[in-house]
């Protein structure tokens, strides 16, 4: 029974957060990969999330202060946070939800990037494949379709309370 | 001396999302790669891992976690 809890407790994967200097983590994560081959570190994987700045995740049988020991030897890794995390509170990065999902026809946005930049407009279609909604603008005289990316818009209004 | 050079992002493979560094991918032998893509994955040792298992990874790699 014992024999049984402590492999298992050596096979327990741990999630570390390791702060990284800001735009660095995709190569901190390649870094990390380049570490662990010239030592006898163990780490079975890296993420570096969009939504995660400065941050990156590893996942490892070692405890901290071996985690420890690895950043040292890594250009741009700042420091490793003492608390860790679980698979369950970091795998919806792994799945990014589509950049359109909270929006609907008939929300109102404001564009945040491109030639229309600053104006408002209404959702008149959503492609959710493609992740481009089309819009129309609000100032405009005659009503134009527009198509833009998904990421490109601010959700102003989304018209729940109509 | 300031060099003014902006940094390109990798290529990745739309099938399987793996970075790469030619014109085509090693794995699908495919050429429909983006440059269009976010989140950044290495998968250093794929069987133990469980991040690797929850996207259906089983190669060793540099890989995207979202792909447009």
């Amino acid at each position: 029974m014992t024999e049984s809890e402590g492999a298992e407790e050596e096979t327990t994967l741990h999630y570390f957060a390791i702060k990284t200097t800001s735009k660095q983590e995709r190569t901190v994560a390649d870094n990390i990969k380049k570490a662990v081959d010239q030592t006898d570190i163990k780490v079975y994987s890296v993420m570096a999330p969009k939504e995660l700045q400065g941050y990156v995740l590893v996942e490892t049988p070692e405890k901290l202060n071996r985690m420890e020991q690895l950043i040292e030897r890594v250009p741009h890794a700042r420091a490793i946070l003492r608390g860790e995390t679980a698979l369950a509170e970091v795998a919806h990065f792994l799945v990014p939800k589509p950049v359109v999902s909270g929006i609907v026809e008939g929300t109102i946005i404001e564009l945040i990037a491109g030639p229309f930049k600053g104006e408002k407009a209404i959702v008149k279609r959503v492609d959710s494949g493609k992740e481009e909604i089309t819009v129309e603008l609000y100032e405009s005289m005659v009503p134009i379709p527009i198509t833009v990316r998904g990421d490109n818009v601010r959700v102003i209004d989304r018209g729940e309370d109509r | 001396m300031a060099v003014s050079t902006k940094k390109q992002l990798p290529k990745v493979c739309r099938e399987c999302h793996r970075v790469v560094d030619g014109e085509t991918c090693v794995i699908c032998s495919t050429s429909n790669l983006s440059t269009d893509w976010s989140g950044y994955l290495v998968v250093i040792d794929p069987i133990n891992s469980e991040v690797a298992k929850k996207v259906n990874i089983n190669l060793p790699g540099r890989y995207a976690l979202k792909v447009r």
